[in-house]
């Protein structure tokens, strides 16, 4: 029952100087999240934490020192950008002929690579938006780093377009500026309005991200001007004979982020209207980025290409895959930071393996879809390419993408598969591996046989190719490992929204209030 | 926490007291209702054998048609709607799914409705369906496709061949949509009478595999009686856009049967105007939905510009069709986005009223417009029944809607109006939108 004074107890915890209620995990629930009976809600947050365990725990992610193996990580992380760069440096001062291209198959690896990397995106702004929309509350322990991750595949997205254009010193003509020539782009091709949505998707989800960390930020810098008050000139140094202290540069960098937030009840007032109207503009965005992203291909008449169910099947192959790549980079996060199972829990996983299994259904439905209508349709030329993608000389990639794509999410059918972290990570790192290959089997299977056979070429990758896809997962992970180590990985406020203690009725059924 | 400790809760009698949550029995206009519809089924049916007024059997079955597909359309979006609730431990849903259940249960009979039209298309070797018709036996398309009607049997012209396949698929839908509904309604009942919350384990693992079976037998259905009346057309979207206009007037018809319950006096407390957002909410994304994927298909079409795709659309283009398609826009996406966007219109029982019945209204206009033009296709010589063809339309189409409500008059009254021990039935009867 909430009531103006609360009992010590209550007020105790609302200040975060005490547990929560507490519960027992029952046996048989795993980590005490796997409650298999309808009438009990998983907990979210496990081992009773308290609002300051949380604020310790998330805070103490970007303030303590990194775990031994962040630095060799981020090293390596960083090199492979680094050489990836080198490659696309190559590849402006020597030309697209470096990539494995022929005069059939004109998009391949770089193309590949950009529908793979917006893909990923999507689990991130589905997590963030719909799910918000939706009031699914788990999605507070994973929202913040599936968001972060939405940025860092649309940067690496945005770098295959704009190198594929070949003179990247013209790549300003992708934008409709004026120009003295009177050159624009072709306001009809689908290609254009791919530069407006992904340039709106990347910055309306820059926007989600970015708002929804201003509060934690205000946290870090609330957090290191104290240390700095409290330590004063005893303080530690960002480096040896380097004289900035290290709380010093947090609470001007962390403070200036913040813009100002001081946790007033107008700030969250505001903070939570912006947060609903940007869910609301993202939702769509979840749709249109990768429906415009398949009219590229479904607008043209080439058989493989031209089929109508191509917008919402490459949304939900956007959806499953990058829900892949969030568990593939949270699982080992769970295990490798402290206390990150306390915010992560098997239901976490669990809930993310059923959408595995449901996206990837729906995948396998399109790909089926497309077979029967290939046949339906009754042009021979459209039978002959599904038939080429399955037998012809790509059929290793096909059932590539078959295999991991529709056969491998089927192991979640089963309980236990779908709770053990491994098994979702090994099913993850699988389903990554076929969402590529898809791109990989719509766009080469499609083109590389022309309708003279005069004109069939195989595609063959080079080593220029590989790298740039390689340093564009350098890149990726590069970003994601300084996300981790700098900036608030989980939002903190909305986790200890969904803490029981912050529900009005915690304390109900001790009192015997009914 | 019991639901009697819940529910007392802040109100002064218990929501889930016998007298709110039932009413007096069956509504006796429930079987009228029913015979005025089969009445208005055969007096088409027979109108079009006569041919009163100019009208044929083909129109009299497109009018039927139309009414059939659009009626099982509602019971397949509540059926999925049950299913996504379980599937998903929804909360929210726990005070209305009885009411999606009422319209779910109905789906065997809103298939058996579809099968006349199919049975008089193969007696008179398809009046309606193309592929049926020996004037299209020649054709080099059908023959590529025969096997997808006919197979094991050969398709060969100027014999009137008995479409096998066609027929297997049409029983195993009915089997899968029978036993779906059946299995979902018992397991709904069965908490009902005692109380085993473990029940609604059973229904989400019956709802696993069954939306997928859902899924397929859905858009297999829709390619077989909406699609392939002109067997020249494809689109592998077809089947989710016949999904996308389901969903939608599945919730409209739960809507009006949860208003008039209102209205009743009935379901204080229980259902609120909580519970009409979250469904006005299901309403405005399943509008949007059905823009996406209709303009999506159209389109694509469109954009490529391919002659055995554009004849399909051509058609509907032109003859006054484009009126319909216009209609369709403004009405079926246009107007229901930009008024269903205000909270307001989505918390108030009359106004969602309003727009549940209009998305029922657009929703046959939208099955109209697939089916109504193979019925008037522009043949040398025929300038089709006229204004005969209209009130034809009108008794043929308002046949099945009608049984559908006249059903829905009896089930409703028939039993409890919520799933009383639902282990949600707290949740949901605390459900609030606030955010």
């Amino acid at each position: 029952m909430s009531s103006f004074s609360p009992d010590e107890l209550t007020a105790r915890r609302l200040a975060g100087q005490a547990p929560g209620p507490s519960m027992p995990p029952a046996p048989g629930t795993g980590d005490g999240s796997l409650v298999d009976d309808p009438a009990v809600r998983a907990p979210l947050v496990l081992n009773n934490r308290s609002f300051h365990d949380i604020t310790e725990i998330v805070c103490g992610y970007a303030e303590n020192k990194p775990p031994r193996w962040w630095l060799p990580a981020f090293l390596f992380a960083s090199s492979l950008a680094g050489f990836g760069g080198l490659m696309i440096l190559y590849l402006v001062i020597t030309g697209i002929g470096t990539w494995g291209l022929n005069n059939q198959v004109d998009w391949a690896w770089d193309i590949t690579n950009f529908v793979f990397w917006i893909g990923i995106g999507h689990a991130g702004t589905l997590i963030s938006a719909i799910l918000c929309l939706f009031k699914q509350k788990w999605r507070t322990a994973v929202n913040r780093a599936a968001e972060a991750m939405t940025i860092f595949a649309v940067i690496c997205a945005a770098t295959f377009p704009g190198i594929h254009i070949g003179r990247q010193w013209m790549a300003w003509f992708l934008a409709p500026l004026p120009n003295a020539n009177g050159i624009w782009p072709n306001f009809k091709s689908p290609l254009l309005w791919d530069v407006f949505a992904i340039s709106t998707y990347g910055t309306v989800s820059f926007l989600f991200w970015y708002m929804g960390m201003i509060p934690d930020f205000a946290t870090l810098r609330d957090r290191a001007d104290r240390r700095l008050r409290q330590l004063g000139d005893s303080a530690a140094r960002i480096a040896p004979f380097v004289p900035i202290r290290t709380d010093k540069a947090r609470a001007v960098i962390y403070g200036l982020l913040a813009v100002g937030w001081r946790f007033s009840s107008r700030h969250w007032h505001r903070y939570e209207a912006a947060y609903l109207v940007l869910a609301g503009i993202s939702t769509p965005l979840v749709l249109s980025v990768h429906s415009i992203v398949s009219m590229d291909f479904a607008t043209s008449i080439l058989p493989g290409w031209h089929t109508t169910i191509f917008p919402p099947y490459f949304v939900a192959g956007a959806i499953f895959g990058g829900f892949a790549m969030v568990l593939l980079l949270l699982i080992p996060c769970r295990v490798l930071y402290a206390h990150m199972k306390d915010l992560i829990t098997l239901r976490h996983l669990e809930n993310m393996a059923k959408i595995l299994l449901v996206t990837g259904m729906m995948v396998g439905f399109a790909y089926s879809m497309e077979f029967f209508i290939a046949w339906f349709g009754g042009n021979a030329f459209e039978v002959d390419v599904f038939l080429n993608r399955a037998f012809g000389p790509y059929w290793w990639a096909y059932w590539t993408m078959i295999s991991c794509n529709v056969i491998s999410p089927q192991v979640f059918w089963i309980k236990a598969m779908r709770r053990s972290p491994l098994v979702i990570f090994i099913v993850s790192f699988f389903i990554t591996i076929g969402m590529w290959f898809e791109r990989f089997v719509i766009i080469v299977s499609s083109l590389h046989r022309a309708f003279l056979p005069g004109e069939w070429h195989m595609f063959h990758p080079t080593f220029v190719d590989i790298m740039i896809f390689v340093g564009s997962c350098g890149i990726f992970l590069t970003l994601f490992l300084l996300f981790l180590r700098f900036l608030p990985v989980f939002p903190i406020a909305e986790i200890k929204a969904v803490l029981p203690q912050a529900s009005p009725h915690a304390d109900d059924h001790k009192k015997g209030a009914h | 926490m019991s639901h009697t400790a819940a529910s007392s809760h802040g109100a002064h009698h218990d929501p889930l007291s016998r007298e709110n949550v039932t009413l007096a029995g069956p509504h006796p206009m429930g079987f009228t209702l029913v015979g005025v519809g089969l009445v208005l089924a055969v007096v088409a049916l027979i109108a079009g054998f006569i041919g009163a007024g100019g009208v044929t059997l083909k129109h009299a079955l497109a009018a039927y048609h139309i009414g059939s597909t659009a009626t099982l359309a509602i019971c397949l979006g509540a059926m999925a709607l049950v299913m996504v609730f379980h599937l998903t431990n929804a909360g929210w849903s726990a005070t209305v799914r009885r009411q999606f259940e009422n319209v779910m249960a109905f789906t065997p009979v809103a298939a058996l409705l579809v099968l006349p039209t199919i049975a008089i298309e193969i007696a008179t070797h398809g009046k309606l369906f193309l592929w049926l018709s020996p004037e299209w036996a020649n054709d080099h398309l059908l023959h590529k496709k025969a096997g997808y009607f006919f197979w094991p049997q050969h398709h060969e012209p100027g014999h009137a061949t008995f479409p096998v396949f066609f027929v297997i698929r049409a029983a195993l839908y009915l089997f899968v949509w029978t036993y779906l509904s059946r299995r979902l309604w018992k397991l709904s009942v069965l908490q009902d009478a005692t109380g085993d919350r473990f029940l609604s384990l059973k229904a989400r693992f019956t709802s696993s595999w069954g939306i997928l079976v859902f899924a397929l037998s859905t858009a297999f259905a829709a390619f077989d009686w909406l699609m392939a009346l002109d067997f020249r057309y494809f689109s592998t979207m077809w089947g989710v856009y016949y999904f996308a206009g389901a969903i939608y007037c599945g919730v409209s018809v739960v809507v009006l049967i949860l208003a008039s319950l209102r209205r009743a006096g009935k379901l204080e407390g229980v259902v609120t105007s909580e519970h009409f957002h979250d469904l006005g909410k299901l309403m405005f994304a399943f509008t949007v939905f059905w823009a996406y994927i209709a303009f999506s298909q159209y389109f694509l079409t469109w954009y490529a510009n391919i002659p055995e795709e554009t004849s399909y659309f051509l058609h509907r283009q032109s003859h006054g069709w484009q009126n319909l398609g216009i209609i369709l826009m403004a009405g079926h996406f246009g107007a229901p986005f930009l008024i269903l966007i205000f909270r307001g219109v989505k918390k108030s029982y009359n106004a969602l009223t309003f727009m549940a019945l209009w998305a029922i209204l657009m929703h046959l206009c939208d099955i109209a417009w697939i089916i109504r033009p193979m019925a008037y296709l522009p043949t040398a010589g025929d300038a089709g029944p006229g204004v005969a063809g209209v009130w034809l339309d009108a008794v043929g189409i308002a046949a099945c809607p009608l049984i559908l409500t006249g059903f829905l008059l009896r089930k409703v009254g028939s039993g409890t109006l919520v799933a009383t021990n639902d282990p949600y039935m707290p949740e949901s009867l605390h459900h609030k939108n606030y955010v």
